[in-house]
């Protein structure tokens, strides 16, 4: 193995050359300053289909969408880079007056329709209520009425002596937002996920104990599919954590637990999906047992792959990696920060065991990707089994500055350059990131900026 | 007596904390702890860090913890319900953990022997296979011998009843059903029409319950009653034992009558627990305890809780 090893760094070179990626720092979006204003807080970050666009929902309620410009393709010095393209209030706090709630704006997760025509559609979640926008391009205006001043007021008909026909006259383009549905009041728990079905009429919805099945066109009415709440709420031990349709089979889909099973179900079984089609579990490894085993078990995302033939999930320590034609184990399994099993009690007692970590294919699924704490985040090359650590940090923040592979020193000494568990930053965590579907562009959220990397165009 | 959430967090901190001073000065080990997030980062820390922490210790504090979230999120407005779940299941394990052990072994308390390694887990038991690694259980054996008088105080203090603790929790979801679901699941839920006729009176009762769970000691868990077991949270109701426990440190003739006049063992319960704060001093261990050290720790502990 380690023979191997030493080979490879002398024919490839180590960290870099051959089939390896080298990222790049690109762009970083969002305030400088170290005080983060609470609605700034990023909480989701999603690439439309073709990758053109990129989606970020904050605290606040906000969507900003980006968009990559196109004329630097052509040069091949760098991909595009990503400038705002349009910005909205998706969702405004309210409040339940019957049960005396407050009802968060934060977004929660932002799903891309793919285009069908000039306009772009996006389904974006709070807590409680999912929004269909429709973002469309405007950049011609009709000008020349004859009963409108140019500001809009009406003129008095008496005063018109000539008729003219309008004609439309370019102006700056102007990127419109606006609401197209709205699908309230079928959640009584917080949603946790929603996924758009490859009919790309239906979509889902999960919240804690629940999953809807919509149709895009119908904001009335929502069928309900998953039912996990038991009938005495005191028996109750297992919660959804997330939910997603198959890219390519639109009557399948999975739901993730708190206990660390997948469930796979066909609607076409029956209405009501309550008996699983597959369920994936992985027998717990009893030298691994302590208090907290199974809240570190609790699956915080899963995620297909491109081609639906496997999917991923994370829970707090690993991303497992599951056939799913092979339900009692995963076939891959990665440790996200092995370092931090010794720490458990001490990241319960300050509630980061419950932070939930998103994970995401690259578009061939050949590489996975998950945050980590002190604002790293992990790539894991499924071919070469090789894995690397990187920082997303404003100090690499030349463009085109390859980023330097990071170290966590988990005990004993420390070397030059490592960094020991002791001094991670647990306030400085990465748990939304997001893979361009076709290139090697990244997009990572920290606490309340973006980053963009992108690999080392030679 | 009164009874909310910081004065809770005050008394199982300060539980805690005695707890792990007796055994860290047990062991001749310092600590400093300067302010309050410090010192329950202290214990968590000194829980991840530690080797030598006997696992009945190591399970009382996360117990501690749990419970103390437990309580945090149900003053909440809305609780979160997935971390709720996820404890009260940590809750549950561990005390269907401490059932099996003491369904294993009687408790002796207050007697010189000391219990077998084997009463510590590393027990099988149809629903939860805890396997503990090999060494933990090296080393429990070793520590047993000086924690000979402790373990079955630590034990018999460790056990709670059934009831009390399954009622603790369901209590807990229960009140996170009203807060959350007044709806009935349908399989065609329209919109807009999601407020069943039958919530009216769930809120009236469960106002109700909430104003009386406010009231008592055991405000913690609704339907909690005191019982005759030595319940965890009976403890908290009797300020005197603690009291007794801080006292007793300053002592500087460690021969207090107090001390270890070898009871029976008794299967009455509640003379387990008024014997608790004599067999437990640290003076048991026979161990010198550098009074500096002593009421530095304990000037800290009454600035953290006293004030």
């Amino acid at each position: 193995m380690f023979l191997k090893f030493s080979l490879r760094s002398i024919f490839y070179g180590a960290g870099g050359g051959g089939n390896d990626i080298q990222w790049c720092f690109s762009q970083v979006k969002g305030a400088v300053d170290d005080d983060v204003a609470e609605a700034d807080i990023i909480s989701t970050v999603e690439f439309n289909h073709s990758g053109e666009l990129l989606a970020t929902g904050d605290k606040g309620g906000r969507v900003v969408i980006f968009q990559q410009e196109q004329e630097n393709k052509i040069q091949s010095l760098s991909r595009g880079e990503y400038n705002v393209y349009s910005t909205f209030q998706s969702h405004e706090p309210e409040f339940d007056y019957l049960k005396s709630l407050e009802i968060e704006e934060k977004i929660n997760k932002i799903r891309w329709l793919p285009q069908k025509n000039a306009a772009q559609f996006l389904l974006s979640t709070n807590d409680k209520t999912i929004k269909l926008w429709k973002i469309s391009e405007r950049d011609k205006r009709p000008e020349g009425y004859n009963l409108k001043e140019e500001d809009g007021r009406y003129r008095d008909p008496s005063t018109v002596t000539t008729l003219r026909v309008p004609v439309f006259r370019p102006m700056d383009l102007m990127v419109e937002a606006s609401p197209r549905r709205i699908f309230a009041n079928a959640h009584t728990y917080h949603i946790n996920s929603i996924s758009i079905n490859s009919d790309y009429e239906t979509y889902l919805s999960a919240d804690d104990l629940r999953i809807n099945l919509w149709h895009l066109e119908i904001t009335d009415r929502s069928f309900n599919i998953v039912d996990i709440k038991p009938a005495n709420m005191e028996e109750l031990t297992e919660v959804i954590t997330a939910a997603e349709f198959h890219p390519n089979s639109c009557n399948t889909f999975v739901y993730s637990s708190s206990k660390g099973t997948i469930r796979l179900c066909d609607m076409r079984a029956s209405a009501l999906c309550d008996r699983h089609s597959k369920l994936f579990e992985e027998p717990e490894d009893p030298s691994n047992r302590s208090f907290f085993s199974e809240i570190i078990s609790s699956i915080s995302d899963v995620k297909f792959s491109h081609s639906g033939r496997y999917m991923m999930t994370r829970d707090y320590l690993s991303v497992k990696i599951w056939d799913l034609n092979m339900e009692n184990r995963p076939v891959e399994t990665y440790q996200v920060h092995e370092y931090l099993r010794s720490k458990l009690c001490s990241l319960y007692e300050n509630d980061c065991i419950f932070d939930k970590f998103e994970c995401c294919w690259n578009g061939s699924d050949s590489v996975v990707m998950t945050g980590s704490y002190n604002n790293f985040f992990r790539m894991f090359d499924r071919n070469t089994k090789r894995d690397i650590t990187l920082e997303a940090s404003r100090e690499n923040n030349k463009p085109r500055t390859v980023l330097k592979p990071r170290k966590v020193c988990a005990s004993g000494k420390r070397k030059k350059d490592e960094i020991s568990v002791d001094s991670l930053d647990f306030n400085k965590k990465i748990l939304h990131t997001a893979w361009h579907p076709k290139e090697n562009i990244i997009a990572v959220a920290t606490t309340n900026n973006l980053y963009i990397f992108q690999d080392k165009v030679n | 007596m009164l009874c909310n959430g910081a004065a809770l967090k005050k008394r199982v901190l300060r539980k805690n904390y005695n707890t792990l001073k007796r055994f860290m000065l047990g062991r001749g080990l310092k600590r400093k702890l300067s302010d309050y997030e410090e010192n329950m980062a202290g214990l968590s820390s000194a829980f991840d860090s530690s080797r030598n922490l006997p696992y009945p210790l190591k399970r009382q504090l996360v117990l501690n913890m749990c419970l103390t979230k437990l309580q945090t999120y149900k003053m909440l407005v809305e609780p979160n319900l997935h971390r709720s779940v996820l404890i009260a299941n940590t809750v549950r394990q561990i005390q269907e953990e401490m059932r099996q052990e003491s369904s294993q072994q009687p408790i002796n308390v207050c007697s010189g022997i000391a219990p077998h390694p084997h009463s510590y887990p590393g027990i099988d038991s149809s629903g939860i296979s805890l396997h503990l690694p090999s060494g933990s259980s090296q080393q429990e054996s070793s520590c047993c011998n000086s924690w000979s008088a402790e373990g079955p105080i630590e034990n018999s203090l460790l056990m709670v009843s059934d009831d009390d603790m399954s009622s603790a929790i369901s209590s807990i979801l229960k009140d996170l059903d009203f807060m959350e679901d007044i709806s009935p699941p349908t399989s065609l839920i329209p919109a807009g029409d999601d407020e069943p006729l039958k919530s009216p009176e769930n809120t009236c009762l469960k106002l109700e319950d909430d104003r009386q769970d406010l009231k008592g000691a055991e405000c913690v868990f609704g339907s909690f009653e005191i019982s005759n077991s030595t319940s965890y949270l009976k403890d908290l109701a009797i300020d005197d034992i603690f009291e007794d426990i801080d006292t007793s440190m300053y002592d500087s003739d460690f021969c207090s009558p107090l001390l270890m006049a070898p009871r029976p063992p008794s299967a009455a319960t509640e003379e387990t627990l008024k014997t608790f704060p004599s067999c437990n001093s640290p003076s048991t261990n026979n161990i010198p305890i550098c009074r500096t050290d002593l009421s530095e720790l304990d000037h800290i502990m009454e600035i953290l809780v006293g004030s």
